[in-house]
């Protein structure tokens, strides 16, 4: 059996190691379009900041392509797949086959799509090799400002304030994290950067890009220049879905999945940020790009490229992040705007400190905790497990909510008892 | 597999697990230098209350597909092939706290101050997990499963009780 993999991230490696785990003599081979060994994508804003070195950002140890027979191509992109004939095409002519493919190319950072966009210094703060570049420029660069109040343009903005950088974040929405938070809360954390020394602008967008070859400076939409030495567009990204454009497998916002992980081509699976799934609150289809769903998605993949036969539950929206020692944790759907909704919400704004609960019905579908963020997973199973809250609404939102006071309801759902080992089971025994 | 149990009928929530716990993972291990440590000891078990006012211990479960697994953004954590214990490398860990977001027990906790979670690690140096030995009613047990059903089948007074 050859096993093909295309994409090296969180996906890609955790399904080889799900293919391996039931498959020891198959054939496997990886390829990147980057030039490096699978590495933890979500540091690169560590590395960037000085806080974590490259060689720390391995995500599996060094003998791992070795130890599991799995043969590497790096720095080669895949053109297109052809599943006709069970081959892809790489970018330099050459063909190779599979007998199971696992499409995990991940997104692309979206553009600015305006006037002067192709200048040195405007990053989209995807891979190591844009925070190894943005490290060149550091010493002659002041100013850094960034587009977008998402979470990947808040992290490299972050990182390169601890760099001693001068950074402004500059948002066409009233508020930063409009993705993920509330008002209440995204105007919590945007004082909470701006104390620490971050600027935030709202309302504004660029019109053009300033400076010769390199970055100068931005026009803004309000006709206002700003110098700037870096640009980071923090716009979202979008799946890398081109190699399939000419193929019969079928795209919507993504790669379309069946619960099984698999495209509408039998032997074509897809994971990780490239993958549409199914959302498990909404039930509607979506892309939840996030390290966590493509791991969970990667290995499953992996498992039924083996023949396992798994099901992917589908996906959930969940985010954690820590700014200057302030963590934010955003469950499932928090950004109510229609009506048939109940919300629970505990304001602490002096102490930094924001709890709201989002309730459809008697379920629980949405949370956001800023600094304290104690039992968040607790949350988050209740959202998962679509358990029947009713009858523990008045608690949710107090501090010594915790698993001891869900464990029944939790216990009673349908595969929960089969994650957790028999230490748990046996607490519950007496 | 060892495992840790818990009698739960023999809980007294006293808490001293908590203590052994935060003491064991201290520098200095040991109770009165380990509380001027900068940053103070912190347990990674914890005693709780259900809705029902019974006593519930709580540490990590040592899943057999952990979400932190999928989580954890730095590869920080692992799952033993071995002993099939669930183990941080604190080292690697950056305290970005995605396994805090996904732990259905709520049983890894958010260091701030160290900028790690913490979590229960059954006290691998040792023979027998700190809280165990400092249990005063031997409602912790580390062990086989079936050696743990059997001292739950040989108490006659939770006998009826026990479903095993």
């Amino acid at each position: 059996m050859d096993y093909l993999i295309i994409g090296n991230c969180a996906s890609g490696v955790n399904a080889v190691e799900a293919i391996r785990g039931k498959d020891q003599k198959g054939k496997i081979t990886v390829i990147s379009d980057e030039n490096y060994p699978a590495y933890c994508r979500c540091l690169i804003s560590n590395y960037l900041a000085g806080t974590r070195k490259e060689k720390d950002l391995l995500l599996k140890e060094k003998n791992f392509y070795q130890d599991n027979s799995i043969e590497l191509i790096l720095n080669k992109k895949v053109e297109s797949v052809k599943p006709e004939n069970k081959r892809v095409v790489l970018s330099d002519g050459k063909e190779l086959k599979y007998d199971r493919l696992l499409i995990a190319t991940g997104g692309s950072p979206k553009f600015l799509g305006v006037e002067g966009e192709d200048k040195y210094g405007i990053f989209g703060f995807r891979t190591l090799n844009d925070a190894k570049e943005i490290l060149k420029l550091i010493p002659r660069a002041k100013k850094v400002l960034v587009f977008g109040g998402g979470l990947i343009g808040l992290k490299a903005g972050y990182a390169l304030k601890q760099k001693g950088m001068d950074v402004e974040i500059i948002v066409k929405s009233p508020r930063i994290l409009s993705q993920v938070t509330d008002n209440d809360s995204a105007e919590m954390v945007g004082r909470w950067l701006m104390e620490n020394g971050i600027k935030i602008r709202t309302g504004l967008a660029p019109k053009k890009i300033l400076g010769n070859k390199k970055v100068e400076g931005v026009l803004l939409d309000n006709e206002e220049k700003m110098n700037c030495q870096v640009i980071i567009i923090g716009k979202g990204v979008r799946p890398n879905m081109d190699l399939v454009k000419d193929s019969k497998i079928q795209t919507h916002w993504g790669i379309i999945t069946n619960q099984y992980l698999q495209t509408n081509v039998e032997n074509v699976y897809a994971g990780g940020d490239v993958a549409e799934t199914t959302d498990l609150i909404t039930g509607e289809p979506t892309i939840n790009a996030l390290w966590t769903a493509a791991a969970e998605q990667g290995r499953i993949a992996g498992l039924n490229m083996a023949g396992e036969g798994k099901k992917y539950p589908g996906s959930i929206a969940a985010n954690s992040i820590d700014f200057f020692g302030l963590p934010i944790i955003s469950l499932g759907y928090v950004r109510v705007k229609e009506k048939g909704y109940e919300e629970f919400v505990r304001r602490q704004p002096g102490i930094y400190q924001y709890k709201k609960i989002v309730l459809k019905g008697n379920r629980l579908v949405g949370v956001i905790l800023v600094g304290n963020i104690e039992n968040a997973g607790v949350y988050l199973a209740l959202i998962r497990r679509k358990v029947d809250i009713s009858g523990i609404k008045d608690i949710l939102l107090e501090d010594w909510f915790d698993y001891s006071k869900v464990s029944e309801l939790l216990e009673q759902k349908e595969g929960f008892r089969e994650t957790v080992s028999l230490q748990g089971d046996l607490v519950k025994m007496a | 597999m060892k495992r840790l149990f818990v009698d739960v009928e023999r809980c007294l929530s006293c808490r001293s697990c908590e203590i052994a716990c935060a003491v064991e993972h201290s520098q200095s291990k040991d109770l009165f230098s380990s509380l001027k440590e900068e940053p103070g000891p912190r347990s990674r078990t914890k005693v709780e209350r259900d809705t029902k006012l019974q006593t519930f211990p709580l540490q990590c479960r040592h899943c057999e597909e952990p979400y932190c697994i999928d989580a954890c953004i730095s590869g920080a954590v692992s799952k033993d092939p071995e002993t099939g214990l669930v183990i941080l490398d604190e080292d690697k860990c950056v305290g970005c706290w995605m396994c805090v977001m996904v732990c259905p027990f709520g049983v890894i906790r958010p260091a701030k101050e160290k900028k790690i979670a913490l979590r229960c690690d059954l006290c691998q140096d040792n023979e027998i997990p700190a809280c165990v030995a400092a249990c005063p009613t031997k409602a912790l047990f580390f062990g086989e499963l079936k050696d743990f059903k059997k001292k739950l089948l040989e108490r006659k007074d939770t006998k009826s009780k026990v479903k095993v």
